[in-house]
Order: structure tokens, then sequence, then C-alpha cells
């Protein structure tokens, strides 16, 4: 790699973690080890709902090798309850073991932990319960009704939020309109299911009274405030490391099972690891909402959007932690990337007795793309338009950013409908348009599907004053470090503990540029490390957050270290600090190159010949930076609100081929071109684009956590919860346009959702296109072949 | 009764011996135990991962013999005799195999997990078909779920590999 005068950002430079990860050579939670360590094993309820009558864990106790056992009454009584992210109405006693009563197939009543795994699931089988079952309530809008049983009688409701917010007006326009669209649409409880499964290693240091945790928790400034608050510990005696993650998604935030490895770490006076099987991940860690929405959109008679109203149900199963957010991260985008003036957007957040909802890809998003742009491919076949033709009538346009949307959104840049131009001309749409027909005519089915959608990044806590009434947490920040070491090499840590976004390469770059050296002169730290590593509440891997808050504080982090490097070297050298710039590993004289200081000179200044220092000057050259997105607002008067900050788009097109006697779907071509901005590491992103939409696939095509009516979860293995494999998919083909942000330090915007949001709604259109002509109405997924088959046999 | 803290009852522990990346392993193990918890518990070759337990996912896939196998599916006693390579076989004492170096260049993994069962799965394919098409590639590794990355520069970076390792060293 040649020395170069920066130009490091947007290089499509190979990662220097998968040198590490292409060997075997990562180092993951289960990699870890500690003297004396015990392995834990959680038993679980095997009823959506019923009372705890009698619990007996003596016989597990016994076991020779079991160190610890942990029952729900014992936790309640050594622990507080886990505290949500925002105290939402909901907010009754949680604890990290059910106590009284269980709540989903799966909830955990009771812990053991052993010298090895297998003892420990031996032991298990030792412990007795006595469940009273008790009526279980699995469909979101029976739990809305009076007469539905109760996951918490205390709360006398299953309803955690319902609220209407108006904006504009919507009863108005929809009389008015020429038209008035009403569709029905649900969509599957489905999850991004990381390779690696979730765990933790918890260690108790009597003599300080300190834990320690090692974790693939996404989201440690959440967790080690949860963590301090239930164990009663200040969150200064709470230590909590992530090393590299395996995948995360969302789906890794889980605080009550390092409680569990915590508490039973102090009774068992060794540390403790517990690694979720696939099994316990499928059936009990998280999945993201199943849901109803009631679509009404008003249009004229040519097309245009006039109103949109939507009652949105999430079933949140029995999620205590984050209820609502599927609801508010949708508020802002509800109309996706459409100029519709006047929005209604009703709220209904649902306790169910199935496994708790969470963060997963896109969280909501995926659905409200799902229901607008099927909506719009029903309202182009009604009007007769084609449905490029009816997004092109409707998009916001370039000339309009930045777009306020009626509840609040501002979408910063792009250009939509050249995003969608983009696209149609890379898929060849004319082209597969006139195949189609010809297909058609020889009995062949072919479908085309097109959508669009925003991508939002970057979450601002405060939209949850809409549900509490008040403000808890707010805004959207991150923090990073960036210390230049005694010999000149840079050392730099964040926050936000990377989970396959490639954080060690694409900050290295960052810093490279700022700093004037070269990638491989940046070590940027592993994961995560609460001793060594600035964080706040908000830190952690989620929310797209990197673009809107991390590369601000990378580069707010590293700026104050150039300044610094600055000044020394302009003291030593006996000039003007605008005189000299940072690059090729110094400091230099602008147009006098040979005048310079090595960075690992000026280093050496600062650490160890501190006298050289200019007068003022401290030693050292390290620096933290939080960096904080301006665009986080409060409420205003008119609830109006940015739940999320930075808007990126994409268009896909995508084409299927159904077999007519089997059901089958098969996806011939998908073409993606979306716009994040400035692409810091473009290999990167291509990566981002291809996962995300694949996610997106598996959920149009392949997944779904089905329950029975008794909350029975049926397919809680890899061989029923069915997952994309590489022959179930084509390449992705990608393109870009490029309008960076205004709004954030490099012009970069969030890519890591993707193409999990519009990539369902495209394949659900593709599917439906080609059967449409049979009467065909796609409103659920999956979109399995039984289905197709059983409407080629209706029609 | 026994005493909580005390070692386990003693389970049912067979003898074994067989090679792992070419060294000779003698060992007593419980007969439950799986070669992947033999792998990674008793050898610490920590780079077999295991995804699901139930013989899906392919993150645990190791080669028995030469052919590719889920290591979670196997009870380390059933190896009796064979020869287990891992990732860690697989890979140079310096530097990185071509079929690695491939994934890396062409970003083949994000989290890195599934990336081992990939490489065993590919070098099994590129040893039985040197010149696999793309439809050759994903069938042969539609046993291996890669939760991030979409496939896509997985097939590219098995098609580098095996463009490079065609051209006849000379």
């Amino acid at each position: 790699m040649s020395e170069s005068a920066g130009g490091w950002v947007g290089v499509a430079l190979p990662l220097k973690e998968d040198a590490r990860l292409v060997a075997g050579r990562g180092r993951f939670l289960d990699d870890l080890g500690r003297p004396h360590l015990l392995h834990a094993a959680m038993l679980r309820s095997p009823h959506a709902h019923a009372r705890i009558v009698r619990l007996d864990a003596s016989a597990a106790a016994a076991v020779p090798g079991v160190l610890a056992v942990l029952t729900g009454a014992e936790a309640a009584a050594r622990s507080g309850p886990i505290r949500p992210l925002i105290p939402t109405t909901a907010a009754v006693p949680d604890h990290c073991l059910a106590v009284d009563r269980v709540r989903y197939v799966g909830e955990p009543v009771a812990a053991v932990a052993a010298v090895d795994r297998a003892t420990a699931e031996d032991a298990l089988e030792r412990i007795r319960v006595e469940y009273e079952p008790l009526p279980a309530v699995v469909d979101p809008e029976a739990a809305m009704r009076a007469d539905s049983p109760l996951l918490y009688p205390a709360l006398g409701t299953n309803v955690v939020w319902h609220d209407t917010l108006t904006y504009g007006d919507v009863d108005g326009a929809l009389t008015r309109a020429d038209g008035v669209l009403r569709e029905r649409f649900t969509i599957q409880r489905y999850a991004s299911t990381p390779l690696e499964t979730f765990g933790a290693l918890a260690e108790y240091d009597a003599g300080t009274d300190a834990f320690e945790f090692w974790t693939n928790d996404q989201r440690p400034g959440l967790t080690i405030s949860i963590l301090a608050a239930s164990l009663g510990v200040p969150q200064s005696r709470i230590r909590l490391h992530c090393p590299d993650i395996g995948g995360a998604f969302g789906n890794k935030r889980r605080p009550a099972y390092l409680l569990v490895c915590a508490l039973l770490a102090r009774a068992a006076g060794r540390p403790v690891k517990w690694i979720e099987d696939r099994i316990e991940n499928l059936t009990a860690l998280m999945h993201a909402c199943n849901g109803i929405m009631d679509v009404e959109l008003g249009y004229r008679a040519d097309g245009t959007l006039l109103a949109l109203s939507v009652r949105d149900v999430a079933d949140e199963g029995k999620n205590l932690l984050t209820p609502t957010q599927h609801n508010l991260i949708k508020l802002g985008n509800i109309a996706n990337g459409y100029r519709i003036p006047a929005v209604r957007y009703e709220a209904w957040s649902v306790l169910t007795n199935k496994c708790p909802s969470g963060a997963n890809r896109g969280i909501g998003k995926p659905f409200m793309c799902f229901a607008i742009e099927r909506a719009m491919a029903l309202l182009a076949r009604r009007l007769g338009l084609d449905p490029a033709e009816l997004r092109r009538r409707n998009y916001v346009t370039a000339d309009q950013m930045p777009y306020t949307t009626p509840p609040g959104a501002q979408y910063d840049s792009g250009d939509y409908p050249a995003t969608l131009e983009r696209a149609l001309e890379r898929f060849d749409y004319a082209r597969w348009r006139a195949e189609q027909a010809r297909a058609r005519a020889e009995g062949r089915l072919l479908g085309i599907g097109i959508a669009s959608s925003v991508e939002p990044a970057g979450t601002n806590l405060a939209s949850y004053e809409l549900v509490t009434g008040r403000r808890a947490a707010s805004g959207s920040a991150e923090a990073a470090m960036v210390r230049v070491e005694p010999d000149g090499h840079v050392r730099v840590s964040l926050g936000d503990p990377s989970s396959g976004q490639g954080y060690e390469t694409v900050v290295a770059q960052i810093v490279a540029d700022e700093l004037g050296v070269t990638p491989e002169a940046v070590s940027v730290a592993r994961g995560f490390d609460s001793a060594t590593t600035p964080w706040l509440y908000l830190s952690g891997n989620y929310s797209n957050k990197f673009s809107v808050t991390d590369v601000g504080a990378v580069v707010g982090a590293a700026a104050r270290v150039r300044a610094k490097l600055l000044r020394i070297a302009a003291h030593r050298l006996e000039i003007d600090v605008a005189d000299l710039e940072l690059r090729d590993g110094a400091a230099v004289v602008r147009g006098a190159p040979d005048r310079r200081l090595a960075i690992a000179e000026l280093a050496r200044t600062a650490y160890a010949d501190v006298l050289g220092l200019p007068p003022g000057v401290d030693p050292g050259l390290e620096a933290h930076h939080i960096h904080q997105n301006p665009l986080a607002q409060p409420v205003d008067a008119d609830r109006r609100v940015r739940s999320q900050l930075v808007f990126a788009n994409a268009a896909h097109c995508c084409l299927v081929e159904i077999d007519p006697r089997t059901g089958s779907i098969t996806l011939r071509k998908y073409v993606v071109v979306h716009d994040c901005g400035r692409e810091l590491n473009p290999l990167i992103v291509e990566g981002m684009v291809h996962g995300s939409t694949v996610h997106g696939i598996g959920a149009a095509l392949l997944e779904e956590f089905r329950y029975d009516e008794t909350g029975q979860l049926l397919t809680s293995t890899f061989m029923d919860y069915l997952k994309p494999t590489a022959a179930d998919v084509p390449t992705i083909e990608v393109d870009r346009l490029e309008h960076p942000s205004p709004v954030t330090p490099l012009g970069a915007k969030g890519v890591g959702e993707g193409g999990s949001i519009p990539g369902p709604a495209a394949v659900a259109n593709a599917v439906e296109d080609a059967l449409a002509h049979l009467g065909v109405v796609v409103r659920s997924l999956p979109i399995t072949p039984e289905q197709v088959w059983r409407w080629l046999r209706e029609t | 009764m026994t005493t909580p803290g005390a070692p386990p009852a003693p389970a049912e522990r067979l003898r074994v011996r067989f090679t792992v990346n070419g060294r000779p392993v003698e060992h007593e193990v419980e007969a439950r135990r799986s070669l992947a918890d033999f792998l990674r518990e008793d050898l610490a070759l920590t780079g077999t991962h295991v995804g699901c337990e139930h013989g899906v996912c392919g993150a645990c896939t190791v080669l028995v013999d030469g052919r590719s196998a889920r290591s979670c599916l196997l009870l380390a006693v059933q190896l009796e005799g064979a020869r287990v390579t891992t990732i860690e076989g697989l890979t140079p004492p310096d530097g990185l195999s071509p079929l690695q170096e491939a994934f890396r260049a062409c970003h083949a993994m994000q989290c890195g997990f599934c990336t081992p069962g990939m490489i065993v799965a590919s070098t099994e394919l590129l040893a039985a078909t040197p010149t696999p098409d793309e439809a050759g590639i994903r069938e042969a590794l539609a046993g291996n779920l890669c939760m991030c990355t979409g496939y896509v520069n997985i097939v590219r970076a098995v098609e580098r590999a095996a463009a490079r390792l065609a051209v006849p060293a000379r």
C-alpha cells in the first residue's frame, strides 16, 4: 500500500478483520474461557401461559458437578427487575427468570451452573415444576378485546399503547379524493437469526464486589445500565467486554440472560458462561413483531396521492424491554418516499403470549414498505397505470429536499425518481415486460416486482415521549477515542461494537485521512470494553447509526489529536500552524516537504520529552469525542418528531417465475439501486446491500415463526424455520447513486438495514404480478409454494 | 448422596484415536461428546464454529477423510482411525491459502462466523470440480448458511479461487 496524502475514505479497501476471520482466528464469545469456568443451562416453560404453582430445584442442586441453581423466586430476591429502555406505561416488574407466571413458550424459569454444559442440562431434568395452565392469547386483535386473558392483570389491559396521531386534514382529503384504496396487510414474525447465537460470560469478584461480563450483546450502553440497577452495584463496578460478534441485526440484546449468569457466578463463586442453543434462540430470544396494517390511501384520478390513513397493530409478544419501538420507528416514514400531504397513524402496541419482540434489521420499516408498496401496486392496477409511472407521479423530488414529512421526519437528500429510473434501466424493464407477455402466451408465469423505500438511520429516543408523555432518554450520540501511542502508531476505540460491519477497517480509513497516515498505522479496537472505550447510555451497534453518530465521534476525536500534533509541530519547527499539514505520517511544511517532523517524533515529544511541548499544552496525544447529531430534537407542539434522522433510499426490481404445476417460486433476476450518500468503503457497502436484500427475500418467501392457537411455536429449528441458502437466491445486481447527506460529518448515510426494507415488498409485488390475471392479491407473507398452489387451484 | 461441587459421576468414557490436521490424537472422551465439542473444548481448535447443533447451518463443517461432514452430528468416538481436517489445517503456517485470499479479496464474509465452514465446503468442491460454474457453486454451498452476505461475494470468491488455482503452475 502506497503512502498517500489522505484519500482513504471511499476506497474499497479489503478488510483487516477478514484476514483473521477467513482463517478461523476470530475470537467469538464461545471461544473465550476463564479459570474455573462453569457452564449454564436454562429450564424453560412448555406453556404459553401458566401459573407456576410449585418449583422444586433441590434435586438439581444435588447433582454432582452442579455448583449453583437459580429459580425465578431466588432471582427476584437477589436482583431488581430489568429496567426497560424507556419506562412505558407498561412498566411492571420484569425479572430475569419467570417468578410466579410464565407468559410464552420458552420463557426461562430456572437456571443451573455446572462443571460442563452436559451436566447442567442433565440437572435441569431434575427440576420439578408444577404449572396451572391459563388461557393464552396469541392473536393481537383478540388481546385488544376487553374480555381477553391478560398477561399482566395488574395493568388491566394487554394494550401498551394506543393513540391516533393526525397530521393535516386526513378526513377532508379522503372525502374529496376521487377514490380511496382500502386494504388490510399482515406481516409474520421473523428474525435475522445471526449465525452465532446469543450468550454471556459473567465473573464476580467478591473482594471488590464487582462484576465483569463478556458478551455478544450489541447494545452495551443500555445493558450496563440495566445490569447495574438490577444487581444493585454502581456502574463503576461493572465491566463489560464484547469480543468479535457473529452477526447481530438487532437481535442480540437480552440483558436478562447476563443477569442470570451474574447471579449464578456470584452464588457459585466461579465464572459462568451461557451460550444459547439454536432452539432457545428461535423460541425465546426475540422475534420481529408480527402485525396488522389497515391502509386507506386517498388519490386523484391521475394517481396523485392525497391522504394516507394507517391503523397499525404491533404484536409485541411478552416484550417489556422495548415495546412501542415498532410503532414509533415507522411513524416519520409511514408514507415511504411519497409526497402525501395528510397522514394519520393509529398505533396499537399489544402484549400477547408469544416470544418477546425486539429489534430486527429495519425494525417495522419492512412492514411499512410492504404495506405501502403493495398499496401502490394495487392502485396502479386499479388506475391502469404502470407501477413505475404511479411512483414517478408521487415521489418526493430532488428539488424538494430537504423534505419534512407530515409526522416530522426530515428526508435530507437524494433523488428518488432517478433511483427508480436507474433500477428500471439496469433491470431492462421494457424488455422484461415484453418477455413477460410472451411467456404468458406460452402458459408461463413471469412476474416483475418494483419496490422503493427510504432507509432511515439513527434513533432519537425522545420519540418515546409520544407514548409516556414525558422525556426519559433522548437524542442520538456516540463516543470515540483516538490516541497516538508513544511510538506514533494510532489506536482507536468506539462505543459501537462491530458485528460484521468492518469498523476496524472503515474507522481506520477515516482516521488515516484525518491524521495523514495509512490505515495500517491505525489499530481499531475489536469490539468493546467499558473500561477502555468511551461510551454512553446510547452506545451500541443498532439503528443503522454508524454514519449518523459514530463517524462524527471518530472524526471529532481525530480532529482534536490532529490539532495537537500540528500545534506541537509548529512549536518545534517555529512556524505557524496554518503552514503545516499532516501527510505521509508526518507534519510537513506546505511547499517545503523536506521540513517535516514524523508523527512518531511528535509522539516522543508528547509523552517522553514533555518539556519540548509548547507552553500551555498538556502532555499526551489522546482525545475523546462524543458526537451528538443535531437533528435529534424533542417532540414539538404538533406531536411531530424526528424518530429517525438521516435517510438513504433504494429501488428494487426483481423477476420471478412461478411453476404452475407446483407453485414453486424462482427468483430469476434481482436488481438493487441504492443511494446511501458518500460510501466510506464500497466493499463493505455492497456487502451490506447483498445481505440485507437476501434478508428481505427470506422474509418474503421462507421465514415464519408460526404459532398454533395455544401459543406453541411450530417452527423452532432450522428444519422448519427456513433460511435462504445459496441455491435459493440469485446474484443481487447492485448499482448506486451518491447524494451525500448534508447532515453527517462525511456525507454518509445508513446502509445496514438496506434491502431488508424494500425486499419483501419487491418480491411480493413480483409474485402478485405473475398471478394478478388470476385475481390474486398478496396480503401476507411469507408466500409459500403451498399458498401459490392453492391460489392456482382456486382460480 | 453426593456433595455439590464434586466431580460428576463418571459417564462412560471411551478411548479414541484419529488424526486431526495431520497430528495423531488419542483421548478418552464421553460417548456423548460431539466431534465439534471435542475439537473446540478438548483440542482448543475454536475455528470450527457451532451454529445450530442440528445439522442444518453448516458452520461446524470439517473434512473427514476428505469429505465434508457436520461435526455437530458426529460423535468423537465415531472417528476412530479417521483423518479430520479443520479450518486450522487448511490455513498455511504463514499467510493464507489461495481460497482464503480469494475470500478476503472479495469480502466474502461479514461477521465471519460461517466462514470456516464455507472454506471447508469450498475446499471439497474445488477438489472434486476445479472449475465449477455459478450454479454448481451455489448447489455445493447450499448446506452452509450465511446470514450476512447474501452469498454473492462467497460465490465470487470461489470463482476467483478456481480461476487462480486452474492456472497450472509452471
